[in-house]
């Protein structure tokens, strides 16, 4: 820090050079965007060019050309500039786009190498300063070797910012140490396992979908598979058991289908998980997975606003639990909460809370019930539903439907469950907020990250004199808050209360 | 704070009554500025007119088309204008209410569907105090205040007195530090 304020501060960038990204990223972009027109050429070849060969190849070339061309002219318009304390980046063909990221407002810096940039030697750098909505400065691609030293410049200025004695920070990762949390294959097959899921299926569907004009015309047409199928008789003719061998097979290959995906899924994304502390800059979690795509994320421990504690019925019986963290900025692929340790017991997920002082709920704390209408309530306007559905088909189309009136029961089970596991308690420094049954997440939240809290009432809730507790915490699920429903009006202004007084002395 | 909250309540001396008179609705929080209630009727007026327009439409095409008898559409849609301009602002406004406390600013908005927001002040990223086109007709504006939370980062107080939605936007200024989060 002392040897920044020595430099002259605003327009110190002659000293700081301009940066290109790695030339290889040309090739890497151009291969993105040529792949995805690789459909549009053979459309093209299949329906224009009737097939020929010549035009489509002379076509290829034009578009190679051109995409490579104008990938390159961005590549060379595209600069950046590492000062002592901010980062600037400079893009745009017709519209220059000049942006200032000072190093202060940077939550996190990630690393990611896809596939190809592997094989390449290149890591995509991001980094998020958490303003909502999007990527804040990304770079694609450095070489690793830059990457790599733009973060730990990035670290180390934090680093002397908390060493204020003005002693040199050391960049250096202690990867000898033991991790906090590594994952081994065996374990990433039992995650698998429990990660179950009908993706691949839906993939399948996605892929048949785009791809339909490889398809014969008619292939979605159920009169020609009802024709190619042999006559009703051959089946009517075949024996029950054979029958019902015929469905059991057919269950067993969607479970067979749904158990593979789970894995594949599991293993690209997970594999060589491994979880450590960093304690050059500021302390945090530096979290390296994944089998193609590689990613190296830093994470300062005090950005952690809460964990959540995750698992499933069947999982909780053989002690599984999946531990995130909510933090400021997203998980990559999507996720709102960072994956920590995917397939963990509670002896090792215990050390790794411990690192940002969040406490797992004693085995004597009582947790508080919420009121049963959150189940009669949703169970009584299900049925009503159900039964004004079951009565319109059945009347109208075919008696059968009337069944339909059954399915509240199992609907109305399931509520109950969720009921039962929808719990809160208070301690000291933590809210505990359980819910869920078959997707179970105990949310551990410290008291003094709360932002905002909302008492609200539905038109359903004023009769029963009701209320829900939205909790604003930095981060997380836009789309499901953290909430705790269905309390007594009274018993939640309580809880607003003691939310609130308690951390306005922290 | 609180000293602000009374002022602003009762600096008008024709305001005392009818905030007492309202008091019940938004648990003896400070009501917001009254022309608040004129705004919202203006806007009501607005949205009755094209209500009607389309009720007008509608009416037109299902005489025409299928020989309905007249007013079928009309007569419902200006009884919900009717009761859209002349009860709903007052019933509206009355139900919402502001608390500059000391420490945290709490909103409270709706009926049916209500909420309770509590706002810490050392919780707010930034402060925006914005003024429409109507609103600067009535020297009215809307108080913004941005947290960091996911979840209603956005807590918009409408209605209030330009000059009073400034002195709060000061005194939570005052209290904003750097890297709560």
């Amino acid at each position: 820090m002392t040897e920044v304020s020595a430099s002259p501060a605003p327009d110190n960038s002659a000293p700081f050079q301009h940066l290109h990204l790695h030339p290889l990223s040309i090739i890497l972009k151009s291969a993105g965007t040529l792949g995805q027109n690789l459909v549009a050429i053979l459309v093209l070849h299949f329906s224009m060019f009737d097939q020929n060969f010549l035009y489509t190849g002379l076509a290829t070339a034009v578009l190679i050309a051109l995409v490579v061309g104008v990938t390159a002219l961005i590549w060379s318009r595209f600069t950046y500039q590492v000062t002592a304390r901010e980062i600037r980046i400079r893009s745009g063909l017709l519209n220059r786009n000049n942006r200032s990221i000072p190093f202060d407002r940077i939550q996190d810096v990630s690393l990611e190498q896809k596939l190809i940039s592997r094989l390449l030697g290149l890591a995509t750098v991001a980094l998020e300063t958490g303003s909502g909505g999007g990527e804040d400065g990304q770079l694609d691609a450095l070489s690793r070797i830059d990457a790599e030293s733009l973060r730990d410049t990035i670290r180390d200025y934090k680093a002397g910012l908390e060493a204020s004695d003005g002693e040199a920070p050391t960049s250096a990762v202690a990867d000898d140490r033991p991790p906090l949390f590594a994952i081994d294959n065996r374990r990433l097959l039992i995650a698998g396992l429990f990660n179950f899921s009908f993706v691949l299926l839906a993939v399948l569907g996605a892929i048949a979908q785009n791809l339909d004009f490889l398809l014969p015309d008619d292939f979605f047409d159920p009169r020609r598979w009802l024709d190619a199928l042999p006559e009703a008789e051959t089946i009517d003719r075949l024996g029950s058991w054979v029958r019902f061998g015929g469905a059991l097979a057919a269950i067993l290959s969607l479970v067979a289908v749904g158990l593979i995906s789970g894995i594949v899924r599991t293993f690209v994304r997970d594999y060589g998980f491994r979880l450590d502390r960093v304690d050059s800059g500021q302390p945090g979690f530096r979290r390296r997975r994944g089998l193609f795509t590689l990613t190296d994320m830093v994470m300062p421990i005090h950005r952690v606003q809460a964990a959540v504690l995750q698992t499933g019925p069947v999982r909780e019986r053989y002690g599984w639990y999946h531990l995130k963290f909510i933090s400021l900025a997203g998980d990559s692929g999507g996720e709102t909460d960072h994956s920590v340790a995917p397939c963990a017991t509670l002896p090792e997920i215990d050390p790794i809370l411990n690192q940002c002082a969040i406490r797992r709920p004693a085995p004597d704390l009582d947790f508080q019930p919420v009121s049963p209408a959150f189940w009669w309530r949703d169970a009584i306007l299900i049925s009503l539903l159900l039964a004004a559905i079951a009565l319109g088909t059945g009347f109208l189309v075919h008696r059968g439907f009337y069944a339909l009136i059954l399915l509240a029961l199992p609907i109305a089970r399931i509520q109950f469950l969720n009921w039962r596991h929808h719990q809160y308690a208070l301690t000291e420094s933590q809210l505990f907020v359980r819910s869920g049954w078959w997707r179970r997440r105990c949310t551990m939240l410290l008291r003094r990250k709360i932002q905002t809290v909302d008492v609200s009432q539905s038109p359903l809730d004023h009769p029963l004199n009701l209320a829900t507790v939205t909790i604003g915490i930095a981060g997380g699920s836009a789309v499901r808050p953290l909430m705790i429903r269905d309390i007594d009006f009274n018993r939640a202004t309580t809880l607003r209360d003691a939310l609130i007084g308690r951390q306005n002395h922290p | 704070m609180t000293e602000h909250a009374s002022s602003s309540s009762s600096s008008d001396p024709l305001e005392a009554p009818e905030a007492a008179a309202i008091s019940s609705y938004n648990q003896g929080l400070t009501p917001l500025h009254p022309p608040q209630k004129s705004l919202i009727r203006i806007r009501m007026i607005i949205r009755s007119l094209v209500l009607l327009a389309l009720a007008l439409v509608a009416e037109i095409a299902l005489w025409v088309q299928l020989g309905a008898s007249p007013g079928l559409v009309l007569i419902p849609a200006s009884l919900l204008a009717f009761l859209q301009i002349l009860v709903l602002p007052h019933r509206i406004y009355r139900r919402w209410g502001y608390d500059m406390g000391d420490e945290q600013l709490r909103v409270l908005r709706g009926f049916l569907w209500r909420t309770d927001t509590i706002v810490p002040f050392n919780r707010i990223q930034h402060i925006d105090v914005a003024q429409g086109p109507l609103q600067r007709l009535f020297g009215l504006s809307t108080l913004i205040v941005h947290t960091a939370g996911t979840h209603n980062s956005i807590v918009t107080l409408p209605g209030l007195a330009t000059v009073d939605a400034e002195a709060m936007r000061e005194t939570i200024k005052s209290h904003i530090r750097q890297d709560m989060i």
